[in-house]
């Protein structure tokens, strides 16, 4: 039933392989690594690739990886016990070879594990095989057999209690409180008339039964029971009657005076306040000014301080002997030990602004990581999971495709055709200032640009671009560059349709000879789909080379909603076998955060597509490139 | 106390006058201790002194003595790693860590390198390259030599920062280009190859020059290849840079071996 089975080490040696089908199994098993393992979603174990399911386990005290396929249409429930099996019996029986530091061992030995896979399977496939039906019992082995005849005979009267009983079982909690509802319910019954005898029969026999009940329930649960529920009974006739506060069954014996908080009003007037409340209530401070912001900041964290700092004395002598016995000697590092250290981890990553679910995937794929893994002598365990943390982020904003634009506009003129930028994004997030500085950047290196206002929407949109061209102009101006026009702007005015603007400017650009056409798009919001369709439409009719989401980095949790959300408009409505989807991102504003940088892992986490470009301010020059090493040690700096 | 006197004498006095009374007084004081304390003093100077320069000695003799296998993803690296090792084929999947091993060289002095195997998938070459690198005595750039027409630019980027980042080395290492997979027929030679790198890299150098500076300004300028005015050209490199082809499957597959000959001459030379 098994596609295949590998088990092959981190550094990538298949160490052995079952197939049970033709196929290979490298190319499922390196689409595993690659979306998976290597872009830190390790937090579930499964991934389906085309029509197969994989199901995977590391080991990372030896450095091993377990892998299962299996076809996608299949349940089968025995592989997650079948790969813990043939984990245990695989590591016990080579324990030598794979415990060695260099990779000769792995190479030399060789590893015969054939027949005891197929035991394996056998003995999975076997457990996992639907079980025969269950025989009914037969009448005498039930208990209604044990019971005595006697007990089962009814008189006439007798007989409805009985059903009555059981039927009452199931509602047995509500039994006391809805005691004066069923005899409410009983005078409608009467008063419509229905001559249902067992029914007649149950309601008339209910007192009886009610006070059967409470004699039990009054013998487990004592006498404060007693009044609440003969109040119940009394409060019943008296329904129609001036309402009264409601008293619950087993609300115990509470005086209903002393619960009346509410102040004797006349005519339900508000009392008027002391003046000193007044200002509480303003919120002013005692000189009547505002109170500085920073000084109720500053009362927080002393708070939290102090909560915290009980809590670390307790646990620091605790703690001082498990880090001692920590540090020397290797031991392997299990979930419990762990599961401190990353919830403080995940904290700290929501704190610098990652958003929510990207933090706890994040750390849930280094305990993935991390499990059973053996520790060196003198790292604690802290030290190691920020380390692989560490790891794990700069992993994460490492581009997985190149980053080189200059490179690709230079393929594109030796074509002879312009290349094409798309900025697309949600209103307010910088746009249009980034369109100018990514074109005065363009300018400098000598390419001409032709600006395409697609923003038919916003007021002043295509004034802003005429503005911004008319400065390039001047810093770049034809004299300069043998009579050739640097920097223009297309623009069709206002209400117009943004794709068809956007394929005459191309079309524009390609007879006038520009090396670069940016095309600016209205911002929308990702819930607005007339719009998204809108731009997708954009995408798919003009096919640029690049398309660029600006996303502004004091974004937080929203960030995984916009680019999910703009990634899935542009796939939906494609018409193409692979649609274009977003190729890089654009992060603004990024001198307003300090070090909460957590935006860009967001991003690059949700869409896998590199950081292009990193906005910095609101002038020409205030454009860079994303260094990952510096964005990590702003994270995980404390 | 006499060693405050002796002090107060040694600034009124000389260099070499101050050192005298200094020893004296030190000499004293020895005298008066305990000679099992004074003893015990010594010798666990002597055990920290042979600490010192043991870890000194070892870390001089690792270092230095590595060679790295690197290279885009699928270029195998991992494949030849296995055949220069033990000559035997083995199935292999994309590396998640590096794999490392002691490889006794065929010359006359047998010495022995240790053939380190980094991963060459995107996210993770440039963190196992910063690792390894201070250690590295050679450096094998792995090129896939039949799909080497589509991933040119791929190849040329990674090339320039391995390139740059060995510059930055004290001891700048050996480089060799292996030019791998040729026994598929639509391989491309090692000259086509490496004409085909310089032009690229040609124009790499003034792109990655012209790009927007990082984050943090911090950083010094991107070194340049090569002489600014003219063509790039491997020879302009300070680095020694060699090219050969090898086949790391060999012309029967699995069960022949490789055609690895050349690569073990160099690493015999290099050695």
């Amino acid at each position: 039933m098994l596609d295949f089975f590998t088990i092959f080490s981190k550094g990538g040696l298949v160490l052995w392989c079952f197939q049970g089908v033709s196929d290979s199994c490298t190319g499922p098993v390196n689409a595993l690594i690659r979306s998976v393992l290597l872009q830190e979603r390790g937090g579930n174990n499964s991934f389906t690739h085309e029509a197969l399911t994989l199901k995977y386990k590391l080991d990372n005290q030896f450095e091993l990886v377990f892998v299962v396929g299996f076809q996608k249409i299949l349940t089968l429930t025995y592989v997650d016990k079948l790969i813990d099996d043939v984990h245990r019996l695989f590591r016990d029986k080579y324990r030598t070879e794979i415990q060695q530091q260099s990779a000769l061992s792995l190479l030399n030995g060789t590893f015969d594990f054939q027949n005891d896979f197929l035991r394996l399977l056998r003995e999975a496939e076997e457990s996992s095989k639907i079980r025969a039906p269950t025989t009914m019992k037969k009448f005498e082995d039930s208990e209604k057999a044990k019971k005595p005849v006697r007990s089962m005979i009814e008189t006439r009267g007798e007989k409805p209690k009985e059903k009555a009983k059981n039927s009452k079982k199931k509602g047995a909690k509500k039994e006391s409180s809805d005691g004066s509802l069923a005899t409410s319910k009983a005078v409608p019954a009467e008063k419509s008339g229905l001559p249902v005898g067992p029914e007649h029969g149950v309601e008339l026999s209910k007192e009886e039964l009610i006070r059967r009940k409470r004699e039990e329930f009054i013998q487990k649960h004592g006498r404060g029971l007693e009044k609440s529920s003969k109040s119940t009974k009394s409060d019943a006739p008296k329904e129609k009657g001036k309402k009264a506060p409601r008293v619950w069954a087993l609300g115990g014996c509470a005086n209903k005076e002393v619960l009346d908080y509410s102040t004797p009003t006349t005519n339900g007037a508000p009392e008027v306040a002391p003046p000193e409340d007044i200002n509480l209530i303003r919120g002013t401070g005692p000189g009547g000014q505002l109170q500085d912001l920073d000084c109720s900041s500053s009362d927080d964290e002393v708070t939290t301080q102090n909560a915290t700092k009980p809590s670390a004395t307790k646990g620091t002598l605790g703690g001082m002997f498990g880090m001692l016995k920590g540090l020397v000697g290797s031991k392997s590092l299990s979930r419990e030990d762990m599961e401190s250290v990353l919830d403080k981890m995940r904290d700290h990553l929501i704190a610098k602004n990652v958003a929510a679910d990207i933090a706890v995937q994040l750390c849930e794929s280094v305990a993935n990581k991390l499990e059973g893994k053996v520790m060196g002598t003198f790292s604690t365990v802290t030290s190691t999971v920020k380390q692989a943390l560490q790891e794990s982020l700069v992993q994460i904003l490492q581009p997985q495709r190149r980053v080189d634009m200059l490179r690709d506009i230079m393929d594109a003129q030796r074509h002879q055709r312009p290349y094409v930028v798309t900025f697309c994004g949600v209103n307010g997030v910088g746009k249009s200032t980034n369109l100018a500085k990514i074109s005065f950047w363009l300018l400098e290196n000598g390419f001409s640009v032709l600006i395409a206002a697609c923003d038919t929407f916003r007021a002043g949109a295509v004034e802003q671009l005429r503005t911004h061209t008319r400065r390039l102009s001047a810093l770049h101006p034809p004299e300069n560059h043998g009579g050739r026009t640097m920097v223009q702007l297309f623009e069709k005015g206002y209400g117009k349709d943004a794709a068809g603007i956007a394929m005459e400017a191309i079309a524009f650009a390609r007879n006038q000879g520009f090396d670069v056409v940016l095309v600016d798009t209205a911002g929308r919001m990702q819930d607005n789909a007339p719009l998204m369709t809108a731009l997708a439409k954009l995408i798919t009719v003009n096919t640029p080379d690049l398309v660029l989401f600006v996303g502004e980095a004091l974004v937080g949790n929203e960030a995984v909603d916009q680019l999910v959300k703009f990634n899935r408009a542009l796939a939906d409505h494609s018409m193409a076998q692979t649609p274009r989807l977003i190729d890089g991102i654009v992060l603004t504003k990024f001198d307003t955060i300090d070090d909460k940088v957590g935006a860009a892992i967001s991003m690059t986490y949700i869409t896998s597509k590199p950081i292009v470009f990193v906005g910095t301010g609101q002038t020409y020059c205030d454009l860079r490139s994303l260094n990952a090493k510096a964005v990590v040690a702003a994270l995980m700096k404390a | 106390m006499a060693s405050a006197d002796s002090r107060r004498m040694a600034n009124g006095g000389s260099v070499g006058g101050a050192f005298q009374p200094h020893l004296d007084s030190l000499r004293q004081e020895l005298q008066q201790r305990d000679p099992t304390l004074l003893s015990a003093v010594v010798a666990l100077l002597a055990v920290l002194l042979t600490l010192v320069f043991w870890k000194f000695i070892r870390s001089r003799r690792s270092s230095q003595r590595a060679v790295l296998l690197v290279g885009l993803c699928d270029s195998g690296k991992t494949l030849l790693f296995v055949r220069l090792l033990t000559g035997l084929y083995r199935d292999t999947q994309t590396s998640i860590t590096d794999s490392s091993a002691v490889y006794r060289v065929n010359n006359t002095r047998a010495t022995s390198l240790t053939l380190i195997d980094l991963p060459g998938h995107e996210s993770l070459r440039l963190q196992f390259l910063e690792r390894f690198k201070a250690s590295a005595r050679a450096v094998v750039f792995v090129v896939d030599s039949a799909a080497f027409q589509r991933e040119v630019k791929d190849v040329a980027e990674f090339l320039y920062q391995v390139l740059i980042d060995s510059m930055s080395l004290k001891n700048t290492p050996s480089f060799l280009i292996a030019c791998n997979k040729q026994d598929i027929t639509m391989a491309k030679s090692a000259k086509l190859i490496q004409q085909q790198l310089e032009k690229e890299l040609n124009t790499l150098r003034v792109t990655r020059s012209a790009a927007p500076s990082t984050l943090d300004s911090s950083s010094t300028a991107p070194a340049q290849l090569g002489k600014k005015g003219k063509e790039f050209e491997f020879s302009q490199l300070p680095l020694k840079v060699e090219f050969l082809e090898c086949s790391a499957k060999g012309g029967r597959g699995d069960a022949g071996s490789a055609d690895i000959q050349d690569l073990e001459k160099w690493l015999a030379k290099i050695a």
